[in-house]
């Protein structure tokens, strides 16, 4: 009975987590690339368009999660037709990662040497050859660890929505561990977490050790 | 003007025309960074023409603008004002495809090499025959000569970071070289290299430049690099081009502080200190003696000419310091000698030097 629960809202978190991760890379990661090279001095550089980025990813970055959850209710609604279970919890936690998955992206191709982004110029590379045969390349052990970084942390949203009935491990660890004074049941859940935690943590900084060639 | 003496300027000019083609024309180039108190001037109304299958030396201290100036060859940096021609073509006026373009005809090496390190090194020189759009077929072929040509065929699949400096640069060359570049640019090649692998990398430049009649443009701080392989140098102070010819004139005759500033480090041609004191013991006063330093450049070198002195004035040389140096495969050397006898024949015996072609200093 305890293990079923547990397995089930595993299943919902890994789901949730998953599902959020994959959606805010696709357009996190575009998004972070955009607002590196726009910026002064880099590859295309666009100021205007560089400032209003940046001014809309700290917006969403300071936004406390809980209050994006309430926030965007009717849009979540609007979107996936209901603003509970995993479905409802999706929309908030993609869109709370989208900044996130920028500013980890941003930092990954700022640590990339300029002399590198510089050659393939004067090479005669494009914009967009340099994007795809450079910047991405080079950052892709940075880019690893930053998206663990925010899948770690979509796990932890993942908890808050869990008040908002969206399932997952967050959830039962309220409803049944707090809520219910199931103390099992908040020890269970809350070392599969960290188990969950640790697994993934190692796993992304293993992968980018192996990536790095530098 | 009478008719003849214009004829000559005329036949000049056609043969200044053909002779050795321009490369590269650089005409008043400034470049400024910065505004209000910060501003700087790095490059102040530089002009400089680099012929063709020369190799060409800018050299000048951190901070000169050299760097500045090789980078607006290729229009990594974009000057406020003055052009710049390669091959016939502006190249301060090309935007966008045509600049790309253009930059695949010009090849450049780093201080820092700037490879992939996500690649290994036959990826690394791939890489600009991928942005070429050079079929598969076609690219693995040239990779394949290429890393041949500058000896790491058994480096094949290893990453720069598991490479030393000195291959590191192998692979910048290959890569430079891999669109068959008309020019190719060195900024700082052997900066970060030691001596020996300096030398080899020099080689390798030298030797592609003979090959494939490659103009190369370097810039450096370091005055041996020009000496081993430069034909024409550049001496940049301030922004401003103080001294420009072939090499062998600016070690022969350097006339800007700045030049010989650099030649100090090259050339011994101070009088070590032990000598000169011993000297000043040594020589007697009782005789007129004067002390020389005769410097000597090219095919005079071989000649016997102190010998004919001594026996054709009567004269006393004693050899104070002595030094011989190659620039280039040019002879280029000095002696410090002092010369004791007769007044009369001292004279003469020095007017004799100078009419052989060595120059003279009384010191």
């Amino acid at each position: 009975m305890i293990w079923s629960l547990i397995v089930k809202a595993t299943v919902e978190t890994g789901y949730m987590v998953g599902v959020a991760l994959v959606l805010s890379a696709l357009v996190g990661i575009p998004l972070g690339i955009l607002l590196v090279i726009t910026a002064p001095r880099h590859i295309k550089p666009l100021p205007l368009l560089h400032r209003v980025l940046s001014v809309v990813i700290n917006v969403g970055r300071s936004l406390p999660f809980i209050i994006l959850l309430v926030a965007i209710i009717p849009f979540t609604r609007w979107l996936v037709g209901t603003s509970i279970g995993t479905a409802g919890a999706i929309v908030p936690l993609t869109i709370s990662a989208i900044p996130f998955m920028a500013r980890v992206v941003e930092s990954a191709l700022l640590e990339i040497d300029w002399g590198v982004i510089e050659a393939a110029q004067a090479m005669g590379g494009s914009t967009r050859q340099i994007i795809a045969k450079v910047l991405i390349p080079e950052a892709v052990p940075g880019l690893v660890l930053g998206v663990t970084m925010v899948a770690v942390s979509l796990i932890s949203y993942s908890a808050m929505a869990g008040a908002v009935g969206g399932g997952g491990l967050g959830d039962l660890a309220i409803r049944y561990g707090y809520q219910r004074f199931r103390g099992d049941i908040m020890f269970w859940t809350v070392l599969v977490l960290v188990v969950i935690v640790q697994g993934l943590q190692s796993f992304g900084g293993w992968l980018a050790a192996k990536l790095n060639h530098r | 003007m009478d008719t003849t003496q214009k004829a000559c300027v005329r036949s000049d000019q056609k043969r200044g025309y053909k002779m050795p083609p321009v490369m590269i024309e650089l005409e008043k180039v400034t470049k400024i960074y910065g505004q209000g108190e910060k501003r700087v001037v790095a490059l102040a109304d530089v002009s400089l023409k680099v012929k063709k299958g020369e190799i060409f030396g800018i050299i000048g201290l951190s901070g000169a603008g050299k760097s500045t100036l090789i980078r607006c060859i290729n229009k990594l940096e974009e000057p406020q004002s003055g052009t710049i021609r390669l091959d016939g073509q502006e190249i301060t006026k090309l935007k966008g495809k045509e600049l790309r373009a253009a930059r695949r005809k010009i090849g450049m090496i780093f201080q820092h090499f700037n490879l992939l390190s996500s690649r290994t090194v036959d990826r690394n020189i791939a890489f600009p025959l991928e942005i070429a759009g050079v079929n598969p077929k076609e690219r693995e072929e040239r990779v394949r000569s290429l890393m041949d040509l500058v000896g790491l065929a058994d480096k094949t699949h290893a990453y720069p970071s598991e490479l030393s400096g000195g291959q590191k640069q192998r692979v910048g060359i290959a890569r430079a070289l891999a669109n068959n570049p008309e020019v190719l640019l060195c900024d700082e090649a052997t900066s970060s290299l030691d001596p020996e692998t300096t030398k080899s990398i020099l080689r390798l430049l030298q030797d592609v430049n003979r090959r494939f009649g490659l103009t190369i443009v370097l810039i450096t701080h370091q005055m041996e690099v020009i000496k081993e392989i430069c034909d024409t140098v550049a001496v940049i102070d301030e922004g401003r081009i103080v001294e420009e010819g072939p090499v062998v004139e600016l070690f022969a005759h350097p006339r800007s502080l700045a030049a010989r500033r650099f030649m100090k480090g090259v050339l011994h041609t101070e009088i070590p200190r032990e000598t000169r004191e011993r000297a000043v013991l040594g020589s007697p006063q009782e005789r007129w003696g004067q002390r020389v330093r005769i410097s000597f450049i090219g095919e005079v070198a071989g000649k016997p000419i102190i010998s004919s002195m001594i026996r054709q004035y009567n004269v006393d040389v004693n050899i104070l310091y002595a030094n011989l140096d190659f620039i280039k495969n040019t002879p280029f050397g000095s002696i410090i000698v002092e010369v004791t006898g007769d007044k009369d024949k001292i004279e003469a015996a020095l007017a004799f030097l100078t009419a052989q072609g060595l120059k003279l200093e009384v010191l």
